[in-house]
C-alpha cells in the first residue's frame, strides 16, 4: 500500500490529467503532494526525497522531446537514490507504453487510461476493467406505455377502423399465413436444433410455397444467388466469435441518458460477414441490431432452409442463418428480425419469436403501398402477424417508409397509427417509428429550407399528443441528409441524435457512413464511424433539451388535424382495403402505388 | 494479437484511402485516386467520395480485400496469444 504519492507534470504547462487523477486519489483516502507544472526535472526529484513520497506519479502532454526528457528524468532518479525505493509511472497523451518500459517506468498509462488504471498501480493491484460495461441488458422499450389515445375524435376513429379490419379479414385466410400456421404449430424448434427431422412439416410447407423455394425442397435446388456453408465453416465462424468474444466490452454510448436506444442495421447478404458487422458494433455501443433480408424474399411465398449465403444485399431469411446469427449476440443486445412488407410477413414473425428475437417490424400500410405486397393480401396478412407478435411477445414497431414514397408524413401517420391500435386491440405492443429524415415531402414543400430540427420535432411532438405509445425514429435517422463524405454522413447522424436525444424518444436507428455511397458494400469501419458519432453527440448535449419553435408548434398542430381528416375518410370509406386502393393513405400522386405481390391469393377459410 | 505473415488476411471488408490530390478538376482527381490504387496493386478499387474544390481533389477512395460471400483469411486467424512485434 502506498503511503505518500507526488503528482508531478514534466510539462510546462498541461496538468489537467494529473489534477484528475489527484482527485481520485484523494477520493480513495490517499495522502498526494500535486507539483504545479513547469518545474525542472531536478526540482521534481527533490520533492520527492522532500515529501518522503514512495509512489511518483508523471504526466507529459507535449510530445516534442519527450524520449531525451524522461530518459533525464530516469538517470536523474538513479544518481539521486530514489529509484530503488520510489515506484514511478508516468501518463499522458505524449507516452507511449513502449518507451516508458524501456527507460524503466514501473507503468506507463497513455492516452485513454482511466484514474481508476493509476489507483491500481498505486495500490499495487493488477487492474480489472468494470465488467458492468459488458453487462448490457436487453430492454423492453414499450414498457410502461399504455397505448391510450389521447386525442378524443382520433381515437374513436380508430376504434372503427380497427372494428372495421377485424371483421374484413374474420373467416379469411392466404398461404403466408398457412406457412405461418404450420411454422407455429408443426415446426418444433428444440427438435430442430436438435437435428431431429421435420419431415412432417416440410411435406405441406412446400406445396405453400412458390416454385423457386418448391425445387429447393423437392428436387435441392439452392436459389441461384445463393451458396450454402459448409460444416467446416460453421466451425471456423464459431472459433471466430469466441475470439471476438474475450475482451469484448459493449460500453453504453449515451453518457447519462437512458435513451435512446441505439440500432443499427446488418445485411450484408452473408451472416458472417453481418456477423462481424454486429460485432463491431456491439464493441462500439450498439443497443441493437435490425436485420435485413433481400428485396426478392419480400416477393417470394416461402422461405428457403440451411445456412445460406447470398451474393446481393440483404441476407436470407432461413431458420440456420437466424440461429447462427442469433447465437453470436451478446446477451443484451436487441435483435429485430423484420417481418413488414412482403408475403412472409406473419411466417417471420413466428420464426422470429421461436428463435429468439425481442423484436419484429408490421405495416399494413407501408407494405401495400410502398414495398409492393397487395392490400387485401398484406391485411390479412398483418392482422395474422400482430396475432403472433403477440403470442410471442414480440414488440413490433410501424414504420412509415411510404413517407420516402413521397406520402405526407401525415397520411403515414394515419396508417402508422391504425396498425398501432389495431396492435394494441390484439394485445401486442407496438413501437411508432417515424421517419427523421428529409423526405421528398419536405423537399417539395419547404419545411426543411431552413432546418431539419422543426419538422421532425413536429412529428414528434404530434405522434405524442395522439398515442401513449414508444417512439423510435428512424429508419435510419437523417435519412437523405447523408453525402459519401463519411464526415458529412457522420456528422448529420450525429445532429440528428442530439435532436432525438433531446425530444427523449425512446430509440434510434442509425446509419452508417457509407449511407449515401452506392458502389458496394457497407463496410465495419462506415458503422464505427456512426456509433463513434452518435456517442459524441451524447457527450456534447447530455440531458440538455430543447424548446420547439414557432413552425414546429404549427406543424405538429397541422399534422394532427391531418391525421384526423384521413381517419375521416377511412371510416366513411368503411373499407379499410378499398381506402388503400383509393388513395386515402398515399395515392399515386403522393407515390404511393397499391402493390401487386400475391394478388389474389386471399380466400376464405 | 494474433500472428500472421499477411497483414491483409485481418483487413476485415475494406481499405479506405483518404488524401488531398493536386489537381485540375474532379474528373482527373477520380482517375488519379483509381490509378494510384491499382498502383499499389489493388483490383476492386472505387471512389467513395471526391470533391474538387481549389486546387484539387478530396478523395476518398476503396479497395475492396473482402466483399460478403467470399472466403474471408480472418476466420482462419489462429490466436497464438502473443503480442505481434
Amino acid at each position: 500500500m502506498a503511503k505518500k504519492i507526488l503528482l508531478a507534470p514534466v510539462d510546462p504547462v498541461h496538468d489537467i490529467g494529473l489534477k484528475m487523477v489527484n482527485r481520485g486519489l484523494r477520493e480513495a483516502g490517499y495522502d498526494t503532494v500535486l507539483l504545479p507544472p513547469d518545474l525542472s526535472t531536478e526540482e521534481i526529484i527533490q520533492a520527492i526525497i522532500d515529501e518522503k513520497a514512495d509512489t511518483a506519479v508523471l504526466s507529459r502532454t507535449l510530445g516534442y522531446g519527450v524520449a531525451n526528457l524522461l530518459a533525464r528524468f530516469v538517470d536523474l532518479a538513479d544518481a539521486a537514490g530514489i529509484r530503488e525505493k520510489v515506484r514511478i509511472a508516468i501518463g499522458g497523451m505524449a507516452v507511449r507504453p513502449e518507451l516508458a518500459q524501456e527507460l524503466g517506468f514501473d507503468a506507463s498509462f497513455g492516452p485513454g487510461s482511466t484514474v481508476e488504471e493509476t489507483i491500481a498501480f498505486v495500490e499495487g493491484k493488477e487492474f480489472i476493467k468494470d465488467t458492468n460495461l459488458s453487462r448490457k441488458q436487453a430492454r423492453d422499450m414499450t414498457e410502461g406505455y399504455s397505448y391510450k389515445v389521447k386525442h378524443g375524435r382520433i381515437g374513436e376513429l380508430l376504434e372503427k377502423t380497427t372494428d372495421m379490419i377485424l371483421a374484413w379479414t374474420e373467416g379469411k385466410t392466404s398461404p403466408g399465413v398457412e406457412r405461418a400456421i404450420l411454422r407455429d404449430e408443426l415446426w418444433d424448434v428444440n427438435k430442430w436444433r436438435g437435428g431431429q427431422p421435420t419431415t412432417g412439416f416440410f411435406s405441406e410447407y412446400a406445396g405453400l410455397c412458390d416454385e423457386i423455394v418448391r425445387n429447393y425442397y423437392e428436387k435441392g435446388e439452392l436459389h441461384p444467388k445463393t451458396r450454402r456453408f459448409t460444416d467446416k465453416d460453421v466451425e471456423k465462424l464459431r472459433a471466430h466469435v469466441e475470439r471476438s468474444r474475450v475482451d469484448l466490452q459493449t460500453p453504453s454510448i449515451q453518457h447519462t441518458l437512458k435513451k435512446p436506444i441505439i440500432f443499427n442495421q446488418y445485411g450484408t447478404g452473408c451472416p458472417y460477414m453481418d456477423i462481424a458487422h454486429i460485432k463491431a458494433s456491439e464493441a462500439y455501443g450498439a443497443d441493437g441490431v435490425v436485420h435485413f433480408d433481400p428485396s426478392w424474399g419480400a416477393r417470394t411465398e416461402g422461405f428457403f432452409d440451411g445456412f445460406l449465403t447470398h451474393q446481393e444485399d440483404g441476407t436470407v431469411i432461413t431458420p440456420d442463418n437466424l440461429m447462427h446469427i442469433c447465437e453470436s449476440l451478446e446477451k443484451g443486445t436487441l435483435w429485430q428480425v423484420r417481418a413488414h412488407r412482403g408475403l412472409n410477413t406473419p411466417e417471420t414473425v413466428v420464426l422470429a419469436g421461436k428463435l429468439g428475437a425481442h423484436l419484429t417490424k408490421i405495416n399494413i400500410c407501408y407494405g401495400s403501398l410502398g414495398a409492393g405486397t397487395e392490400p387485401a393480401r398484406l391485411t390479412v396478412d398483418g392482422v395474422a402477424s400482430i396475432r403472433y407478435a403477440a403470442k410471442y411477445k414480440l414488440p413490433f414497431d410501424v414504420v412509415t417508409n411510404e413517407e420516402l414514397c413521397g406520402v405526407p408524413a401525415y397520411k403515414a401517420f394515419a396508417g402508422m397509427l391504425i396498425v398501432a391500435h389495431l396492435g394494441a386491440a390484439l394485445g401486442g405492443r407496438s413501437i411508432l417509428q417515424p421517419l427523421f429524415c428529409y423526405s421528398p415531402e419536405v423537399m417539395i414543400s419547404g419545411q426543411m429550407e431552413d432546418n431539419y430540427v422543426d419538422f421532425n420535432a413536429a412529428k414528434i411532438t404530434a405522434l405524442r399528443s395522439i398515442m401513449d405509445a414508444p417512439i423510435w425514429p428512424g429508419a435510419p435517422i437523417g435519412f437523405l441528409t447523408q453525402d459519401e463524405d463519411r464526415v458529412q454522413s457522420s456528422t448529420t447522424t450525429a445532429l440528428h441524435t442530439g435532436l432525438a436525444a433531446m425530444l427523449g424518444v425512446d430509440a434510434i436507428s442509425i446509419a452508417s457512413s457509407d449511407e449515401a455511397y452506392s458502389g458496394g458494400p457497407i463496410t465495419v469501419p462506415s458503422k464505427v464511424d456512426t456509433l463513434r458519432s452518435a456517442a459524441e453527440s451524447f457527450r456534447f448535449f447530455g440531458q440538455s433539451r430543447m424548446e420547439l419553435g414557432r413552425n414546429a408548434v404549427q406543424w405538429s398542430e397541422e399534422i394532427v388535424s391531418g391525421i384526423e381528416s384521413v381517419l375521416e375518410q377511412v371510416v366513411e370509406k368503411g373499407d379499410f382495403v378499398q381506402a388503400l386502393y383509393d388513395g386515402i393513405l398515399g395515392n399515386r400522386e403522393d407515390g404511393a402505388y397499391p402493390g401487386r405481390n400475391g394478388l389474389n391469393t386471399v380466400t376464405q377459410k | 494479437m494474433m500472428v500472421v505473415s499477411d497483414v491483409f488476411a485481418h483487413v476485415v471488408d475494406a481499405l479506405d484511402v483518404e488524401t488531398f490530390l493536386v489537381c485540375m478538376s474532379e474528373n482527373e482527381g477520380k482517375n488519379l485516386a483509381l490509378t494510384m490504387m491499382k498502383d499499389m496493386g489493388f483490383q476492386d478499387v472505387d471512389v467513395v467520395f471526391v470533391k474538387f474544390q481549389g486546387s484539387g481533389a478530396r478523395v476518398r477512395v476503396r479497395a475492396y480485400i473482402n466483399r460478403p460471400g467470399d472466403k474471408y483469411p480472418w476466420l482462419d486467424l489462429e490466436d497464438t496469444g502473443e503480442e505481434e512485434s
